[in-house]
């Protein structure tokens, strides 16, 4: 499933979760990372001897939870921001969750932002407890976020700006001003390619021709059929480019 | 999918989706369309989107006539949650050769005798319906005001949605790969998504009309032919009516939303199934559009495609039955105007299948023309 939506299952997750006991004793990576990818800097980053040197550099990275101390400094140099710092123990009914951050504007201590979980879907609005710069040459922050103890291991992500409701407000096609709820919308109906849903609602007619919204119509798509993105049926790719004048193709100009 | 059917109807555009609509209302039950992509996908969502009944031959011209009454009042007959777009600015047809502007004048002697209120103008008079019309070389045009534009996506599928509230099942994405006949009668037609069984076969699948005809060994008298077209960035509107000039090959209109779409026919186009856009495509209907309405050489080209007519050979529809196989009808060789007519053919259609009084003669479409050279041969198609 991972593959096809991006979300990793509640069976993923299992396989690089600690146990009960070692999450309730303190500070604790998880280390959510999926793909086998030429990539190691976790390795490099932990001091603690608790992320294994891997014997190819294809494999999974392999956590000793025993011998993390969760300092963090793995967090910070993942370049895929697959790891989080999770504690349990920060409160009788929170807990922290420490999340890579590298969006601007960076959150401000004391401010509430929305906890979003690995799908994006809001769990809620939390408090920034601390933020932390990675350094001059390293732009990852870590967002310290105070969060209801049962969702320690939820949530995974935060968006600034509030609640939102944001398929009433994202537009999905900026030529001809459609948004994501009305693109939804037809889904639900029955309208089952972008070829359908461009000729009801005119997304990708526009002087763009569906530069922006072709891909974002076939991810939501792709995750109402459960099919990978690329297996979405993409309409035919026209002429011009871009817009040209009359003119010009008259050989007057 | 179904296994059994009462109709078959091979195709999702506009004439299917409309034989569809006026079979169930009219109380068949039991209807399936069979679409090999999506709705609207072949020539009717790939059309120039104009509605006229300016005419040369009387049989398109009525069809095209009481279409425009059906396209006036759809909306609300068909309970449309949207909008079909029906905008009524008229047809201006401008004559630059003699040879034309005599063809003009019986085609508009038609069209009176058929109440449709063509008026044969000056150019002048229609420089005033269309300012940035060129006058150079122009002879007169002729202007029916209640011709027009209507979006065939919109028009599709609010047949659509009218006919699935009354039960007719939409199998898109299916293919019709064999039709089973027994003794000269159709009994079955066969899809990828397996068979279906029905005595009732309707072939609304537009150039593939003629495939479909040949699975039964039929041979039907169409021909497939590219036609091209294109689209521009939206503008405010300055153009009410559609422009078309035969002498140019063009036909030029302005949508309500704005943009203007254009084709030129073009003579040497062979006759085969290619739908590729050309770029010489672009660089003919530039010159004649910027020639006619120079204006318009400011606009900018969003988007190119091509489509493919059902040409038949005296560009008239063939409405009829298949000789070969009893309760196979063909609906198809529109000529490239099929989504303005399709309204009123469907009814035409229907009323001959269920037995009952036809509006008009519907052997005026019929097969035996053909084999009789009985031809009237329709001057007006772009």
């Amino acid at each position: 499933m991972l593959n096809k939506t991006g979300v990793p299952t509640a069976e993923d997750i299992k396989t690089v979760s600690p146990s009960e006991e070692r999450l309730i004793k303190g500070p604790v990576a998880i280390i959510e990372c999926f793909q086998e990818i030429p990539c190691n800097p976790c390795t490099e980053a932990c001091k603690q001897g608790a992320i294994q040197p891997m014997e190819d550099i294809n494999n999974l990275p392999k956590l000793d939870f025993n011998n993390c101390n969760g300092c963090g400094v793995c967090l910070s140099r993942c370049p895929g921001l697959a790891i989080f710092i999770v504690d349990a123990s920060y409160s009788d009914k929170e807990a922290i969750v420490r999340i890579p951050y590298e969006y601007a504007p960076v959150p401000q201590v004391g401010e509430k932002v929305v906890g979003l979980n690995r799908a994006g879907e809001e769990l809620g609005s939390f408090e920034v407890h601390k933020v932390q710069s990675g350094g001059q040459k390293n732009k990852t922050y870590t967002i310290w976020l105070v969060v209801p103890k049962d969702l320690v291991m939820d949530v995974r992500g935060i968006r600034l700006g509030g609640v939102r409701h944001a398929a009433k407000e994202t537009i999905v096609c900026r030529c001809e001003d459609i948004t994501l709820d009305e693109v939804k919308s037809l889904i639900s109906q029955g309208y089952r390619t972008i070829d359908e849903i461009k000729r009801v609602i005119r997304a990708g007619m526009g002087p763009c021709q569906g530069r922006t919204c072709r891909m974002l119509i076939a991810q939501e798509l792709a995750k109402v059929y459960g099919i990978p993105v690329g297996d979405v049926l993409m309409p035919t790719f026209r002429a011009p480019v871009k817009p040209v004048k009359l003119g010009t193709f008259a050989g007057g100009e | 999918m179904q296994k059994v059917a009462n109709v078959v109807i091979i195709g999702g555009g506009i004439i299917g989706c409309a034989v569809a609509y006026e079979l169930a209302v009219r109380g068949v039950k039991d209807i399936v369309v069979i679409e090999k992509q999506y709705l609207s996908s072949g020539a009717t969502g790939r059309c120039g989107a104009g509605v006229r009944q300016q005419w040369g031959t009387e049989t398109n011209a009525i069809l095209a006539r009481d279409s425009v009454k059906r396209f006036e009042g759809m909306n609300e007959e068909l309970e449309y949650d949207m909008d079909i777009e029906f905008k009524q600015g008229g047809y201006l047809m401008v004559s630059h050769t003699q040879a034309e502007w005599n063809q003009y004048k019986k085609n508009v002697a038609v069209q009176h005798s058929l109440g449709i209120p063509t008026k044969m103008i000056t150019p002048q008079e229609a420089q005033e319906i269309v300012p940035h019309l060129n006058l150079n070389g122009l002879i007169g045009a002729t202007f029916c005001h209640s011709d027009g534009h209507a979006n065939p996506f919109h028009v599709v599928d609010a047949y659509y949605k009218a006919a699935s509230r009354l039960g007719v099942k939409f199998e898109t994405y299916t293919s019709v790969t064999g039709i089973k006949r027994e003794k000269g009668i159709v009994t079955s037609v066969q899809t990828s998504k397996g068979d279906i069984a029905a005595s009732l076969v309707i072939n609304a699948s537009g150039y593939a009309a003629g495939t479909i005809c040949n699975m039964v060994g039929f041979e039907l008298p169409l021909y497939p032919q590219r036609h091209q077209a294109l689209v521009t960035e939206p503008v405010e509107p300055c153009q009410g009516p559609m422009v078309i000039s035969l002498h140019h090959r063009l036909y030029c209109q302005q949508t309500p939303h704005g943009s203007f779409i254009m084709g030129v026919g073009d003579p040497n186009e062979p006759k085969d199934f290619n739908i590729n856009s050309s770029w010489e495509f672009l660089e003919d209907v530039a010159r004649q559009a910027t020639t006619v309405l120079p204006l318009l050489k400011n606009l900018r080209v969003v988007r190119q495609w091509s489509g493919l007519y059902d040409m038949s050979p005296d560009a008239n529809p063939i409405l009829d039955e298949v000789p070969e196989a009893k309760g196979m009808w063909v609906a198809a060789g529109f000529s490239g105007h099929g989504f303005m007519v399709a309204p009123q053919t469907a009814v035409l259609l229907v009323q001959k299948i269920l037995g009952q009084e036809c509006f008009m003669p519907i052997e005026r479409f019929g097969l035996d023309r053909f084999r009789a050279g009985n031809l009237v041969l329709e001057s007006a198609v772009v």
